[in-house]
């Protein structure tokens, strides 16, 4: 069972939090309740939109019984058991981490006081998780639960990175899909498109999945970026428990 | 074929009703500004409500048509004229090719709709026609129009039967109440913060687009502060950071925020915001959300009666007199019939 508190957003949707804290185990309720809700096909219930805390919950009044959606969301959280979770996917993303794709990598050793290869070990060592999507079209706020760097953002933030970086700061990381101003180091560049509207399913990325950095050099680079131009390239994936 | 863009005029558009499903990847779902109007000029040509028509805002585009098609303007009324004689706005229209629709400034209201039998050829991508300007994706290459742009028609129907038209709503004057719902956290503020924002006028600052619109007004007082953990956000969020001055989160709004929502505008009273300029008042009542559901139901049966109306046979032949008449060279016949309503 898990204490939530519902909460009105305008007349087309509800909120639905749990505890005020961003964790692993805040989220993973965000995402029973949307495997649940999404389960149950009730009728008028629009998009399920999770973020760290809460699910934003559409509904079309015209058509949705709001009394009915609130006891849904009620049954979901009392009988709320985080074990029966489905696996996650682990995506395993190509990073190059190397000269003008790396721009702040020796930065970053600096202020480690350690050295970039030990950087990348870091950074590709470990799986990083997919709390939620938002800002631009497949940005993904990801994190790992243990902070493996202790810098923050640069002093001064850049006007406009190109999409496909890769930027850190603290526990945190993340795939830059489109040119963006960014303020966090640049760690490394992958050849993948976080988003590409030219696919059926233009998002690399859904909340609650995991990353995996593979760093690459710069000949998988280019290869890998000319299959992807090509619309060829997939990731590969697999699921691991929580 | 279709038209071409002679003017673009500030920012025009291709809309159809929004990008749904996404926002989990951080998308939203643009889609038009005002609502009411976007579907009653597609209902005017025959259109299913949510094809895909032009938005233009402040400014009005002048498009040459290059195709017969039946048309439709709605929304802002920016003068529209067809070959230099006024356009009749809330009625079908016969165009023909080598036409050109002219829209100058808008004289009430904020944005107007061109409606065309059939919808535009522009490629749907992930379902919808919608351009979503901030994405860069849809509509027409994913950008407003600029000259010389062609769009083509989907289905033109140059022979619908006329007439077709639609009542003439009021896009209310300088200052204009706009109904909420409170939350969802409208706890995050002072009782006196609430009564500001409830109770004082509110003005359209210049930062106003299809992302949002920032008013200016009495500071709005929170317990502690504006900042919250990201939560998903809906159209017509009123989002209050700590400087206490609101923001309405409009058709392309991020999908997610850091920001205390204070409010929602009502689904029924969003085409009204899509309707202010810079300098407009606007003062906020709150509503319970049931009284919120029978205010969009009401919206919704308005739009399917007008639907219904029109899908019946329009007279072919209205009964009235027949003239010949010759404007600028043209001749046209024109009836005149008597009102019976």
């Amino acid at each position: 069972m898990s204490d939530y508190t519902l909460r009105y957003v305008g007349d087309q949707a509800l909120l639905v939090e749990f505890e005020n804290e961003i964790s692993m185990e805040v989220n993973q309720k965000v995402r029973a309740l949307r495997f649940d809700l999404e389960r149950k096909r009730i009728p008028g219930l629009g998009e399920l939109v999770p973020t760290y805390r809460a699910l934003l919950v559409h509904y079309d009044p015209l058509t949705a019984d709001l009394d009915q959606i609130k006891e849904d969301i009620r049954q979901s959280a009392d009988q709320m058991d985080l074990s029966q979770l489905p696996n996650a996917i682990v995506t395993e993303i190509p990073v190059l981490y190397e000269g003008e794709y790396a721009l702040d990598l020796e930065d970053i050793a600096k202020l480690e006081n350690t050295t970039p290869e030990e950087i990348v070990r870091i950074h590709s060592g470990s799986d990083y998780y997919v709390y939620m999507l938002g800002f631009a079209p497949g940005h993904s706020y990801t994190a790992r639960f243990e902070a493996p760097f202790s810098f923050k953002r640069r002093e001064t933030p850049r006007v406009r990175i190109p999409g496909g970086s890769i930027v850190v700061q603290l526990g945190l990381s993340n795939v830059i899909p489109f040119d963006q101003p960014c303020g966090w180091n640049i760690i490394g560049t992958t050849p993948i498109l976080a988003c590409d509207y030219r696919k059926e399913d233009p998002f690399l990325l859904r909340a609650g999945q995991w990353i995996r950095h593979i760093p690459i050099d710069k000949a998988e680079f280019l290869e890998i970026k000319r299959q992807v131009e090509l619309g060829e390239y997939q990731c590969r994936t697999y699921e691991r428990g929580m | 074929m279709g038209f071409v863009t002679e003017d673009p005029g500030v920012l025009t558009t291709v809309q159809d009703e929004g990008r749904y499903g996404y926002e989990q990847f951080g998308m939203s779902p643009a889609g038009p500004m005002d609502l009411r109007a976007f579907r009653t000029a597609n209902l005017l040509v025959g259109n299913p409500m949510g094809e895909s028509a032009l938005e233009a805002t402040i400014l009005g585009p002048a498009l040459r048509f290059d195709q017969d098609n039946t048309i439709a303007l709605t929304g802002a009324d920016m003068g529209p004229s067809l070959n230099g004689q006024p356009c009749p706005m809330y009625q079908a229209v016969a165009v023909k090719a080598g036409d050109l629709l002219r829209l100058g400034a808008a004289k009430t209201g904020c944005r107007a709709y061109i409606a065309f039998a059939g919808g535009l050829d522009v490629p749907p991508v992930m379902g919808s026609r919608a351009t979503a300007l901030q994405n860069k994706v849809g509509g027409f290459q994913g950008r407003r129009l600029a000259k010389g742009d062609a769009v083509g028609f989907r289905a033109p129907d140059p022979a619908l039967p006329l007439p077709r038209t639609a009542p003439i709503p009021d896009h209310g004057g300088n200052e204009v109440t706009i109904r909420v719902v409170l939350g969802p956290q409208d706890d995050a503020f002072t009782r006196e913060g609430i009564d500001t924002f409830l109770g004082r006028p509110y003005t359209v600052s210049k930062d106003f687009d299809r992302m949002g619109c920032r008013l200016e007004g009495p500071v709005i007082q929170h317990k502690t502060d504006g900042n919250i953990i990201s939560d998903g956000m809906v159209t017509g969020a009123i989002q209050v950071s700590t400087s206490g001055q609101p923001i309405i989160m409009l058709a392309e709004r991020q999908t997610v925020g850091g920001y205390t929502k204070i409010a929602a505008v009502i689904s029924a009273d969003l085409p009204l915001v899509g309707q202010r300029k810079t300098g407009d008042r606007i003062r906020f009542q709150a509503v319970s959300v049931e009284e919120a559901h029978r205010l969009w139901r009401a919206f919704d049966r308005e739009l399917k009666e007008l639907g219904a109306r029109l899908a019946q046979p329009q007279p072919a032949q209205p009964i009235g007199t027949t003239y010949k008449v010759t404007v600028n060279g043209r001749s046209y016949q024109v009836q005149v019939v008597k009102h019976t309503s």
